[in-house]
């Protein structure tokens, strides 16, 4: 038996052009939307293919299968229960009559449901299914007009269509030859009357490119119709098609000229999402351009002109670009000449402002800074430089006291802070923002700063994201972190601290720099004493609950780094975090030695036997306390409790001598509560295991004899706070096969 | 902007209209050294409202009528939306690049003076000295032939050079305060207060009244080329202009109402 009928669905969505940024998500709403409308219409059977497909002027959708007709729908509907329903003799009662009639149906209809609750009456409701050229209209138009974008318009009038530009046309087919173009009448008619007023054609035909295809709509027969057609019209409405031959033409011109792509996917996906019919061509500038700083010219090309940037193979900039058409070619050379007197516009123009900002020095443009506003609550960038300035002052003292900077270097640290947002007052800034930073770093070094201080202001937004590159030296660490613990203690204050996926100002991003830098440049600086510091330099008090929520975030940010940049498992960033965190540095050292010793057999054994003894300390703290309790070395049975405490002192006074044992916490703020490598630590520890075994297997804690029982809870307690808990806290592993939980992390592990 | 422009793409009214219009943007100043960038230009300005739905051909074909053939040159409608804060005035629309050169603004107007527009207009501007310089194939506006005789240079190179020199350096912020200041009391004393309905019935010279509020305009445009407006300031100026702005507007609407409602009755 055959299944039920379906036909292939085409629609195409005809619109003025679509902003290159939006294109991507449009088609894939476009898609799910479709989808889910259809799913709940019962028109789409499961896993049937939903293809979608979209150029700056359309938006496509090929669904090859969907129903013609939907099924019957039955519902049973719950009434009273059977002893309300009819009475002693078996007659239907009022309330069986008043739910029978609510339905539109009689009591003889009624039969009876069993539920956990007992036995009820039901009535089946029957709704008869409809053919899809009835519904679809409805279906496309809701669809098409819930699409949502960042930005949209109305038109004609106020109370009008809502979309990201205008529609112009919609093209539906309801089946795969001629005959559907009277199947998918009713449809069209549908639509046409929901969108005539916003001056939509909606019907079966498409347009062709705007110059290259033919003038005027084009009737299609179906989607291999449609594909041929628009092709032969120098349409090429599958972006993936499009990416694939904007790469392959660029190679082809790579290869002929010698010369290396300067790559860029976000410039690859912009170029897709802007053409039709993409055409690679090169194109050539005066040499004397390349007088200017290479960061400029490649901002130029690819921010204003979206050109690709090339290099010869030595990595020099060549005098030369690449920009894709959307058009066939350019055999005169026309467009390829016009390409050309444009970027030599904007070359001079990047000349003007670079000679002009150089009348102004960096140094004479501070005061200019009271003028620009950072934040509307946190002042002006004259603000963000100076609390920039007592941050950046407190890091060089605690580098300077470890001895990893001279007091030169605090100077060339302090100086580039100073700097560091002169360059936003420069006309070059204004005109590439993207270049703050690099523009007051080469204004920096052309103005005689010293080397040292050019490049820390080159360096400050770096790192972008966990794999971008660090500030070169420690001083450009120093200024980096300076800012980003301003902007986000900033943040923070001002009430625009990140919630759930919104996050506008980027303080997650600027905490995964914190992270990273303090991390991999090795700065050992208390947490507590960065976010105090930082919010000092805000004036604000530097305890509870904003100091709270502020190692709450940064911890997050740190077990963000640890997952993702290290390819951690996050059972063993809990393991470090809930023993307590004094710097960054050292907990991602534990975490690092976890890591490498967690899956030794000892080690599992020992994390399973710690997870026990948590577990009977939890119960058993319900009904005593332990505080103020001492063990009893003398009611120590001799044999496995004997041993196991004897193994105990013995592998915990070589590791962790008085400190831990005297104090309650092991971390402290002069520093973290143990010593020396993490790793050999919880390797001692981990020969503890098979004296841990044999006392769980051979001694019985919860004895009837309370001084016994209390004496064993009392060394479970010493094990558990002093051994289980000292580094890391090993009831927080999970155990079992290696990597389980890094193969659900999506953790790429980054090179260290 | 032209109140040919402003005040004609409010209330219901169909309007079509296009007209030259010398264009002053004291931050695109270069001294006359740009070869496409100019203080001052001359935009074409077209305002059709409602739009036709053939726009964008409608838009192309104007192209090759100037002599530009579409066949042989790559046209593009890149996003750029329009705003002048100032005027209460915003739209949704492109930038036309005609082989990587911005020759055009294409923009559907949504919003002007503070109100939402119903019919919406669309304008056009269509940026002369490129699209002349293209057409005559030279590297540089100043190139461009006015005649036989004179180049685009002879006549307006000293302009740029003085202009910029003025609204860059010479400038003084007092000056341009005071003026700013005598200007919009002028304006906001032709504009009076109260119910805009009210006012729609009385003599005001409105246009008079919008001319003065784009001097204010370009006045706050010369201090900010000139770097002399202080964060806070700048807030407040724009909001001193935007309600002139919105006045004017909110008047004329109440006049192209209450004319309608006559015609009707």
């Amino acid at each position: 038996m055959s299944g039920p009928e379906t036909k292939p669905l085409l629609v195409e969505i005809g619109c003025e052009e679509i902003p290159a940024r939006f294109l991507t998500n449009a088609q894939r709403h476009f898609g799910e939307k479709l989808k889910v409308s259809l799913s709940e219409n019962r028109l789409l059977p499961d896993h049937s293919e939903v293809n979608t497909y979209s150029t700056p002027r359309r938006l496509v959708a090929h669904l090859p299968v969907v129903l013609t007709h939907q099924d019957d729908l039955e519902v049973t509907v719950q009434g009273p229960s059977l002893k309300a329903a009819y009475d002693i003799e078996g007659r239907p009662t009022r309330a069986a009559e008043s739910f029978a009639a609510k339905n539109g149906q009689t009591v003889a209809d009624l039969t009876r449901v069993q539920t956990p609750k007992g036995e009820y009456v039901a009535l089946i409701r029957r709704t008869a299914g409809r053919a899809a050229e009835d519904l679809l209209g409805e279906i496309l138009s809701g669809v098409i007009t819930s699409l949502e974008f960042p930005k949209s318009m109305v038109w004609p009038g106020k109370n009008g269509m809502r979309f990201v530009r205008p529609i112009r046309w919609i093209l539906v087919h309801f089946g795969a030859d001629q005959e559907s173009v009277a199947a998918s009448f009713p449809i069209i008619s549908g639509l046409a009357k929901e969108f005539s007023g916003a001056g939509i054609a909606v019907g079966y035909e498409t347009r062709g490119h705007r110059s290259l295809g033919l003038p005027g709509p084009i009737a299609v027969e179906n989607f291999d119709d449609y594909s041929k057609k628009l092709r032969e019209n120098f349409v090429e409405f599958d972006p993936s098609s499009r990416l694939a031959k904007v790469k392959n033409q660029v190679q082809a011109l790579l290869d002929k000229n010698e010369l290396k792509l300067v790559g860029d996917s976000e410039l690859e996906e912009w170029i897709v999402n802007s053409t039709e019919w993409p055409r690679a061509i090169l194109g050539g500038f005066d040499r004397r351009f390349l007088a200017l700083p290479r960061e400029i010219l490649i901002t130029v090309m690819r921010g204003h002109q979206h050109y690709f940037a090339v290099e010869d193979h030595a990595g020099n900039l060549a005098p030369h670009f690449i920009t894709v058409l959307n058009m066939d070619g350019d055999p005169k050379g026309l467009i390829r000449h016009g390409h050309e007197r444009v970027l030599t516009a904007r070359f001079r123009d990047a000349e003007f402002f670079w000679q002009a900002d150089q009348k102004i020095p960096l140094r004479d443009r501070l005061p200019m800074l009271d003028r620009v506003t950072y934040q509307k609550d946190l002042g002006t960038y004259g603000d963000k430089v100076r609390r920039m300035r007592m941050i950046a002052t407190e890091i060089c003292q605690l580098l300077e006291g470890q001895e990893k900077i001279t007091s030169q270097e605090t100077n060339y640290a302090l100086r580039a802070v100073e700097l560091s947002k002169c360059d936003l007052t420069t006309q070059m800034v204004q005109e590439f923002t993207e270049l703050q930073g690099i523009v007051g770093g080469l204004y920096a070094a052309a103005q005689g700063e010293p080397q040292a201080v050019a490049d820390a202001i080159y360096d400050q937004y770096r790192p972008v994201g966990l794999e971008g590159d660090l500030p070169r030296s420690l001083v450009g660490a120093v200024v980096s972190l300076a800012d980003k613990i301003d902007s986000v203690v900033g943040g923070f204050l001002a009430g625009i601290e990140p919630t759930g996926s919104s996050d506008p100002f980027g303080l997650r991003r600027a905490g995964n720099g914190i992270v990273k830098v303090l991390v991999e440049r090795e700065i050992a600086w208390s947490y507590l004493h960065l976010i105090t510091v930082g919010l000092r330099a805000h004036q604000a008090e530097p305890s509870g609950n904003m100091a709270d929520r502020l190692e709450f975030f940064l911890t997050e940010r740190l077990a963000f780094y640890v997952e993702r940049a290290r390819g951690y498992r996050p059972d063993t960033f809990r393991a470090v975090r809930a023993v307590g965190i004094w710097s960054v540095v050292e907990a991602v050292g534990r975490a690092e030695a976890l890591e490498n010793i967690r899956d030794t057999e000892d080690f599992v054994s020992l994390s399973i036997a710690a997870k026990r003894t948590r577990n009977i300390l939890t119960k058993s703290a319900k009904d005593i306390s332990l505080g103020g309790l001492r063990l009893d070395e003398s009611l120590l049975e001799p044999g496995a409790e004997r041993e196991l405490y004897e193994a105990y002192l013995q592998a915990f006074e070589t590791v962790t001598p008085n400190e831990l044992i005297a104090g309650s916490s092991s971390v402290g703020v002069s520093g973290p509560g143990y010593i020396g490598d993490p790793l050999v630590q919880l390797q001692r520890l981990a020969t503890l295991r098979p004296a841990v075994d044999r006392f769980f297997e051979n001694v019985m804690v919860m004895v009837d004899d309370e001084k016994l029982r209390l004496n064993r809870l009392l060394l479970l307690k010493l094990l558990d706070n002093h051994v289980f808990s000292a580094i890391v806290s090993l009831s927080e592993i999970a155990p079992g096969p290696a990597h389980v939980d890094a193969s659900t992390s999506k953790a790429p592990s980054e090179k260290r | 902007m032209c109140p040919e422009t402003f005040l004609r793409v409010l209330g219901p009214k169909p309007w079509r209209v296009a007209y030259p219009q010398p264009s002053r943007r004291p931050a695109d100043g270069r001294y006359g050294e740009n070869p496409n960038r100019l203080l001052k230009h001359t935009q074409m300005q077209v305002v059709l409202k409602p739009p036709p739905e053939t726009i964008q051909d409608i838009y192309l074909q104007s192209l090759a009528e100037l002599g530009i053939a579409l066949g042989d040159h790559d046209i593009r409608f890149e996003e750029d939306n329009w705003e002048a804060p100032t005027l209460g005035a915003w739209g949704i629309g492109w930038q036309v690049m005609l082989d990587g050169l911005e020759i055009s603004q294409f923009t559907y107007f949504q919003q002007c003076g503070g109100i939402d527009l119903d019919p919406i207009s669309v304008e056009i501007t269509y940026g002369l000295e490129r699209i002349a310089a293209f057409l005559q194939n030279v590297n540089d506006v100043f190139e461009v032939k006015w005649n036989n005789q004179l180049t685009y240079s002879d006549l307006r190179r000293e302009d740029e050079r003085e202009l910029s020199v003025y609204d860059f350096e010479e400038a003084s912020a007092d000056t341009c305060r005071k003026v700013f200041d005598l200007w919009e009391q002028e304006a906001a004393r032709l504009l009076g207060s109260g119910d805009p309905a009210e006012a729609a019935t009385r003599r005001i010279p409105l246009r008079k009244a919008y001319e003065l509020c784009l001097k204010c305009s370009h006045l706050f445009n010369i201090l900010d080329a000139r770097g002399a407006i202080s964060v806070t300031e700048r807030v407040a100026l724009i909001a001193r202009i935007r309600k002139l702005a919105t006045r004017v507007a909110a008047i004329y609407s109440a006049r192209e109402s209450q004319v309608l409602e006559e015609a009707r009755a």
